[in-house]
């Protein structure tokens, strides 16, 4: 019999993504180079959560790019938490880097309303060489969604997200891709492909329970670690986000979802 | 011997980062918590993070600066301005939570001033265990004891319960003989 060490698959490198009980759950952090889809509905903290994992980064001295494919880089800025440990040095410095993919698209002259397999070829091939260029080592796409719409056919979307893993993976890059969905929705991203694709899938949410709502975080899915897979409590603050068990008082029906 | 002097009295003989239920009579409250901030804001210079579920912390502040308690040191998080549907008065050293029913919430908040005060250790005054059961049910209040109990003392902070006698349950009782390491009554 196998001694139970040799059981034991080999421990991936991890992102630390520097939100400590995220951290916990994953046992360590994100394993390096893995494509994770963060998911859920408006207002429940998937900007914030993803920002504070591209600060953390460049804190640490990863480069970081936040790629914003819906509102400009300089809204989003106005508009970001003021965290304590955040400093716009780091966006002088050059580690932390905003870029809003509507001027990519612009200057790579795609402008038909829907992508064909060549200019995906084109989007990941200039994808690629940014993270090169500037030595990407934390990428967050905001929203995966917004590209989607332009990819229209699941083989498409399915395409892009396996072609932008596997070349981010081989840069060592772990990327978030953010997906929106609608609070009814019952599967985590609008077409279905994503998740599957994706090495991981953190949903986030807006729970019910008596009248209060709650914004909740779950990891569904993360290849290369052990995970909890239990419900969290969140709250956005100026320390970061913060995490805590969500509560079921006993009772199989108190979470309401 | 004045309350304030036998709560000091027993405080001091309590070990690390103890969680205490504290039983008293509705009269001795405003002198208990005076004893519990003289105790560990100004001997043992902790930083206090007082959880009001029973009275707004407006109300409590002004009490506390009428005894010239002071207050560099202390933090609220309010579970019941906001359910009064009052304006809930801003205070710098208070933060609000919806309702007494956002029992995470309560927990996040404490979190965060654990880590906004991370040069000091903490101790956190649950006030009270009363008014929580009375908005939640006892299941859920046990629960959230046990997280937060255990959470405080692998962060080294006390954790001090407050349970008014006259609205003491069996039930009440049996939550804090769950999560405390030690019980206090206060008698005067």
């Amino acid at each position: 019999m196998a001694p139970l060490d040799r059981e034991k698959p080999e421990e991936r490198e991890r992102c630390v993504t520097g939100v400590d009980a995220l951290d916990n759950i994953l046992n360590g952090g994100i394993p390096r180079g893995n494509t994770v889809l963060v998911t859920g509905s408006v207002g429940t903290g998937k900007t914030s959560l993803c920002l504070e994992f591209l600060v953390h980064g460049a804190l640490v001295g990863e480069n970081s790019l936040y790629i914003s494919a819906t509102e400009s880089s300089e809204k989003l800025l106005r508009n970001i938490i003021p965290y304590d440990f955040f400093d716009r040095k780091l966006i002088k410095d050059g580690r932390l880097v905003f870029l809003d993919l509507p001027v990519i698209y612009e200057r790579l002259g795609l402008e038909k309303p829907e992508f064909d397999f060549e200019e995906i070829n084109i989007l990941i091939g200039a994808l690629g060489d940014v993270v090169d260029e500037l030595k990407v080592k934390r990428l967050v796409i905001d929203s995966i969604t917004s590209v989607c719409y332009r990819l229209k056919t699941q083989e498409n979307i399915r395409d892009f997200i396996l072609k932008l893993g596997s070349m981010l993976s081989a840069r060592g890059c772990t990327s978030v891709l953010v997906s929106e969905i609608s609070p009814a929705e019952e599967r985590y991203s609008l077409y279905g492909v994503e998740e599957a694709i994706s090495d991981g899938v953190l949903v986030t949410g807006n729970l019910e329970r008596r009248g209060d709502l709650l914004r909740t975080l779950q990891v569904v899915k993360m290849r290369g670690t052990s995970h909890s897979r239990a419900k969290y409590v969140l709250d956005l603050t100026t320390v970061g986000v913060l995490l805590v068990p969500l509560l079921k008082g006993g009772s199989v029906a108190a979470g309401g979802g | 011997m004045t309350v304030a002097a036998v709560v000091n009295e027993k405080l001091l003989a309590l070990p690390e980062a103890a969680a205490i239920a504290l039983r008293m009579k509705a009269d001795h409250y405003f002198d208990v918590i005076r004893a519990l901030l003289d105790m560990f804001v100004e001997k043992k210079n902790l930083d206090a993070i007082y959880v009001t579920s029973t009275i707004p912390s407006a109300s409590i502040l002004n009490a506390l600066e009428v005894l010239e308690i002071p207050l560099s040191h202390v933090w609220f998080v309010d579970s019941i301005s906001q359910i009064m549907m009052s304006s809930g008065q801003k205070h710098p050293h208070a933060i609000f939570v919806e309702s007494p029913t956002m029992l995470e919430n309560l927990m996040l908040k404490v979190e965060y001033l654990i880590r906004k005060t991370k040069d000091r250790h903490n101790v956190v005054i649950l006030d009270s265990i009363n008014s929580l059961a009375i908005h939640n049910n006892t299941k859920i209040l046990s629960e959230f004891l046990h997280i937060l109990v255990n959470n405080l003392r692998s962060r080294e902070a006390y954790t001090i319960i407050f349970s008014m006698e006259e609205y003491e349950t069996d039930e009440i009782r049996n939550m804090l003989n769950l999560v405390s390491d030690e019980t206090i009554q206060v008698e005067g």
